[in-house]
């Protein structure tokens, strides 16, 4: 019992001398979760879309999701300041999830960017109504396309 | 060497943090793998699929996104003042910014319930037979824009011998989509092996519900999902970047837009795919944030000083971690 109480009482400890800076830290953790949000939204602008190229803004967001990410986790959940136990419950749970994301990989590797069409080609070919669609046609069609959109 | 100097090993009974903060954070471990497998899921689905509708074909709004996300934000900014309050002994400090949470939160279901019923009233809906989505126009789908068009005939016949000004005009547009259909479907049938008659389908569908987005229909056509005739057709109709898309103009108003009443079946190449992904995930997310709404509620009836400090500290991590999801959700959902 006193022994369960203890740890509680560090537990307080820990929260009571962990006071960096007040709530002054949490209004900048905030302004910086503002302006990285913004930053993921300024892709969503035509300009934007127009000038940077669809994968560097899909890394950008992911970046942006990540700092975002960790800045809640470190602040706002107090992680910063905990003791080690805390290793034990993230790490397992992260490893798993990036194991997890990991076994998928294969699939999205092996559907897209797989030639012209961009998925497998056992999906061409076990493709429920397949499409009657010659390259040349395609092709055609896209430099009609290029040139209306060039007039 | 004496044995005072010998290292005194005990076994630790717990983590030297309250217990309900421990069986917390096992719970948010176990949260962790549960929206990295939904999300790991979508990724999977989305880019391995054959094609995406964009986000305004399926009426995303961005913006709305983005304030979603800024509300989310600030809830959790409340919570973490709160928590430091409740340490400090401040109880009624402490109470408003969990009232401001909860406030926050419910601004948050405000606004995703919006958007769920924006799309429910077009006939984006991850099931049948509220969902209305189909992938390409083929003879399934123009057979359920018949059945749609046939049921609304039977609604106006029934209603009486005599039918008014308004009905008349309902029922020459019925009758004028339903040739545009007959005409499709004949030349399916006469001319099998020729793209004629599909090229006609996707025409109605998209007279139906146009696209709103130039790629999506090249992507389309692409993946063989519609003819690739469409995409110079449709080609022609982008306006420059920063303008209107192409179906937000009056002349390529679709007749589900101008006719409120048709509600006739609308295609979307990849759009049932992305209403499943879509509505689970915020459908997740959505049970998660009306989980943390519910315990902010009670919470408002106790008080919330120094003794509670642990309590504000466990439901305070729980909702930074809804927040944390969100802040994937987001740019995977709208912005990708």
């Amino acid at each position: 019992m006193s022994d369960r109480d203890q740890h509680t009482e560090v537990g307080h400890d820990s929260h009571d001398h962990a006071d960096h800076g007040g709530n002054g830290k949490y209004l900048l953790v905030f302004a910086a979760l503002c302006i990285l949000t913004m930053g993921s939204f300024l892709t969503y602008f035509p300009f934007w879309r127009a000038h940077v190229p669809y994968q560097a803004s899909r890394a950008l967001m992911m970046a942006i999701s990540c700092t975002k990410a960790m800045l809640v986790i470190m602040f706002f959940m107090h992680l910063m300041w905990e003791a080690n136990w805390k290793w034990v419950l993230t790490i397992p749970a992260t490893f798993m999830s990036v194991f997890l994301m990991l076994m998928l990989v294969p699939d999205v590797g092996w559907r897209i960017n797989n030639g012209y069409a961009r998925y497998s080609e056992e999906r061409w070919v076990y493709a429920a109504d397949p499409p009657k669609v010659e390259a040349s046609d395609m092709k055609a069609a896209e430099k009609d396309l290029l040139r209306k959109g060039a007039n | 060497m004496s044995d005072t100097h010998a290292p005194k090993l005990s076994y630790q009974p717990a983590l030297p943090i309250p217990n309900g903060k421990t069986c917390l954070w096992l719970f948010l471990s176990t949260e962790i793998l549960f929206f990295a497998g939904l999300i790991g899921t979508y990724i999977v689905l989305r880019f391995g699929a054959v094609a995406w509708p964009a986000p305004h074909d399926v009426l995303l709004s961005e913006p709305l996104g983005a304030f979603n996300t800024f509300v989310l934000i600030c809830s959790s900014v409340t919570v973490v003042l709160g928590f430091e309050a409740a340490k400090l002994n401040q109880a009624s400090k402490a109470k408003g910014y969990i009232l401001l949470t909860f406030l926050l939160g419910c601004v948050f279901l405000g606004v995703k319930m919006f958007e769920y019923s924006h799309k429910f009233e077009h006939g984006i809906y991850p099931v049948k037979p509220h969902g209305m989505l189909y992938d390409k126009a083929d003879i399934y789908y123009s057979g359920a824009v018949r059945k749609r068009l046939n049921d609304l005939r039977t609604q106006i016949t029934l209603a009486g011998p005599e039918i008014s000004k308004e009905n008349k005009v309902r029922l020459e547009i019925i009758d004028q989509v339903t040739r545009k259909v007959d005409e499709a479907e004949t030349a399916v049938r006469n001319q099998p092996d020729s793209p004629d008659g599909i090229i006609k389908l996707t025409e109605l569908a998209y007279e139906i519900y146009p696209p709103h987005d130039q790629g999506t229909v090249i992507q389309a056509a692409e993946a063989g999902a519609i003819p690739p005739a469409i995409v110079v057709k449709y080609a022609a109709l982008e306006r420059p970047a920063g303008e209107q898309a192409i179906g937000g103009g009056e002349e390529h108003e679709g007749y589900n837009e101008k006719y409120s009443w048709l509600r006739l079946p609308i295609m979307i190449p990849g759009g049932p795919m992305w209403a499943s992904t879509y509505f689970l995930l915020t459908g997740f997310h959505a049970v998660h944030v009306i989980v943390g709404l519910i315990v902010f509620g009670l919470m408002l009836f106790t008080t919330l000083d120094r003794s509670r400090a642990n309590l504000v500290e466990n439901v305070g991590l729980y909702w930074h971690f809804v927040d944390l999801v969100w802040i994937f959700l987001f740019p995977l959902l709208y912005l990708f």
